[in-house]
């Protein structure tokens, strides 16, 4: 059992401890236990399946996507001029969105506009292309991240060794599809359009002969009724 | 014409930019068909003995101002972080080289995918990790040039103090250059800019120095990290050892499984590869074999995806394709050019026959020694582990990986783009096992020579 952190119970009693974790225990478990339970005898789909590894150097990973939260203190001036910048592109930068790896990103300024918490979920490990990053968006990486203290340039020898010191680790995190990519994502959309194209041919075709009829119904019965999602 | 007069004739002394005196030969030296060759492998037990044994060494080993010369052998060093330790350098200078490389390659199992039958639990002792120090490459032109080498080095050892030889392993491959499967390898190449070589037709430009020589500009426009100080870091380099044992009767047999005759078997392992047996491309030779075109180096690499973008002629998941896309379109931001690598493997074994079996595979004494060269060679083999070897991400195949030299812990897939609909393949294993490996350092010749005279301490001589 390690001594919590916390200053508000710095004062606490050895005793005092102990009763305080057997009631909050207590109070925990019938929940935790249905938890506990639910996962044990649900047998699990290998595409919804989720683990919790580390995503290289920092951050988790579930399956394929990883998060990654950070907090910096801002220049002076530097939370007005990330605003500006995130309204002039309305939150839309290419760039970005060229990379295929980030599901999201998000940035809150914090202790007047002192800080800043910057948080992401992405998919494989997070250095394995901040090479590519440095050769290809140069500009948009460092137009992002010169606003932070101490930031050494996207294609310093340092840059990486700076992220991981400003990283803390999820202690919870919770991804609906754990297996899924950005990439994934877009060619399940392109298959959804072609797939509605297809059976529309389909269906129009009146010759067909009974190979293809029953592959059809064989697809219809496996995409074309209402399931709940089950993580 | 052979590859070395080849280059020969297409090298312009003024348009030489780097320091090529001080850059050690094998880093853009290729390697000779036919070749042969010996890798050692050297612990050191006392710094001053090792120390010793590299500065006597350092007149051994050509420098790259020749690199185009025919030569009858030459020598190549590299020294692992647990072999700069035991050598004695300065805490200063150890830190100041990548996080990937102090750790070692063992260590950094997770990043390079190194898992299961893979992990480095599994590997040869040589590889085991604080076990190479220092690895010592010797090309020759033939037998009668390694074995004359060989007694000149062998003699050296003998009059050193303080090291152990743990071990050789001879290689070599006659002038059809193939590797354990029976395919040409090694034939693309990156061009150094500035090593005083025109490019080859479909050798694309010329990738930018400093992603292979240390203290030049990289692609990023400025010099990567380097090891402290300048005498240590500077026109050095990166090397990546993978020894992979290779199931060429798993190969064989997986071939049979899903062929009707030994066409098909031909046509599945081509675009497999990505280039038939010859090292004739898929994409100069869609159809059938063309031997005349696998042996013409003024061809054989001369094609680019661009009207390929189905990968109906060369699938995307192609070994060839995988590891070096060139102009394909790929699903995430890449940059190709800081991927390349030069390329130093050489092949073990008897040669490739169709009725090897899988029984054969339990000797296991074929495979191939994968080597290469780079200014950011960890980050590289980390990333191509990762992204282009062992998924399919990058190229919408989820997680479909490498047919070749891919980790499958369960039987994997691959992917044939036909008309009208593509063919899918199961029961692909691991055809190349990782039996070890390590990541080290090339040092220029300056650095040699300043780590044999232990410059950094006081009264060092000069």
């Amino acid at each position: 059992m390690t001594k919590s952190i916390d200053p508000r119970l710095a004062d606490e009693s050895k005793p005092e401890e102990i009763r305080r974790r057997a009631r909050e225990l207590a109070e925990d478990l019938p929940q935790l236990a249905k938890i506990a339970l639910e996962a044990m005898i649900r047998d699990h789909n290998p595409d919804y399946k989720g683990t919790a590894n580390k995503a290289g150097r920092a951050g988790m990973q579930s399956g394929n996507v990883s998060e990654l939260t950070a907090i910096a203190k801002v220049k002076p001036g530097g939370a007005d001029r990330l605003r500006r910048i995130f309204d002039l592109t309305n939150g839309n930068m290419d760039g970005a969105q060229r990379v295929s790896t980030l599901h999201d990103m998000r940035f809150v300024f914090f202790d007047d506009d002192t800080q800043i918490l910057f948080a992401t979920t992405y998919d494989g490990d997070w250095d394995t292309y901040i090479n590519d990053f440095a050769t290809k968006i140069p500009g948009l990486m460092d137009l992002l991240f010169a606003n932070i203290e101490g930031w050494p340039g996207i294609d310093s020898p340092e840059v990486k060794d700076f992220i991981a010191d400003h990283q803390i680790d999820a202690s919870g995190w919770f991804v609906a599809n754990p297996q899924v990519t950005v990439v994934d994502t877009r060619r399940y959309q392109r298959m959804e359009h072609a797939l509605e194209d297809f059976l529309e041919k389909s269906r129009a075709n009146a010759d067909m002969d009974p190979a293809t009829r029953q592959a059809l119904d064989e697809l219809s019965t496996a995409i074309a009724q209402p399931e709940g999602v089950d993580y | 014409m052979g590859i070395l007069q080849e280059l020969s004739a297409r090298f312009r002394p003024d348009k030489v930019k780097l320091q090529l005196d001080d850059i050690q030969a094998l880093i853009l030296r290729s390697r000779p068909e036919p070749y042969v060759g010996i890798h050692s492998m050297i612990h050191v037990d006392e710094a001053a003995g090792g120390r010793d044994l590299l500065r006597r060494l350092a007149d051994h080993i050509p420098a790259a101002s020749g690199w185009t010369d025919e030569l009858d052998s030459w020598t190549g060093v590299a020294i692992s972080y647990d072999g700069l330790k035991a050598l004695g350098l300065p805490e200063t200078s150890l830190g100041s080289f990548p996080l990937a490389f102090q750790q070692g390659m063992a260590a950094r199992a997770e990043q390079l995918r190194d898992l299961g039958e893979n992990a480095p639990e599994t590997w040869e002792d040589p590889y085991r990790p604080g076990t190479c120090h220092i690895a010592l490459t010797i090309y020759a032109r033939d037998d009668d040039a390694l074995d004359g080498v060989l007694a000149k080095a062998e003699a050296e050892l003998e009059k050193s103090t303080g090291i152990t030889l743990i071990g050789t392993h001879r290689f070599g491959a006659d002038e059809d250059a193939k590797n354990p499967f029976g395919f040409r390898d090694s034939i693309s190449q990156p061009l150094v800019d500035g090593s005083g070589v025109d490019p080859l037709p479909g050798q694309e430009r010329a990738i930018a120095p400093g992603e292979f020589i240390l203290g030049e500009d990289s692609e990023t426009g400025s010099p990567l990290a380097m090891p402290q100080p300048e005498p240590l870091g500077r026109n050095g380099s990166y090397i990546v050892l993978r020894k992979y044992q290779s199931r060429v009767g798993a190969f064989n047999d997986f071939l049979r499984g899903q062929s009707a005759d030994e066409a098909e078997q031909d046509y599945i392992a081509a675009k497999m590869f990505g280039r038939w047996q010859s090292g004739a491309p898929l994409p100069l030779a869609p159809e059938r074999d063309d031997p005349e075109l696998g042996a013409d180096p003024q061809r054989n690499n001369d094609f680019s995806y661009e009207d390929d973008h189905r990968g109906l002629v060369c699938p995307h998941a192609a070994h060839m394709r995988r590891l070096n896309p060139r102009d394909s379109q790929l699903t995430i931001l890449s940059d190709v050019n800081i991927h390349r690598i030069i390329r130093r493997s050489s092949t073990y074994g008897p040669k490739w026959s169709r009725d090897v079996t899988s029984e054969v595979d339990a000797q296991e004494d074929r495979g191939l020694f994968f080597i290469f060269i780079s200014a950011r060679a960890f980050d590289t083999i980390e990333f191509l582990q990762q992204e282009w070897i062992n998924r399919g991400n990058f190229v919408d195949l989820g997680e479909e990986r490498d047919p070749v030299v891919g980790l499958h812990q369960t039987p994997g897939t691959f992917t044939i783009p036909e008309t009208p609909v593509r063919r899918k393949i199961d029961g692909v294993t691991t055809f190349n096992r990782l039996r070890g490996g390590e990541y080290m350092f090339m040092p220029s010749l300056t650095a040699l020579r300043w780590i044999g005279d232990g410059a950094w301490e006081e009264g060092a001589s000069p």
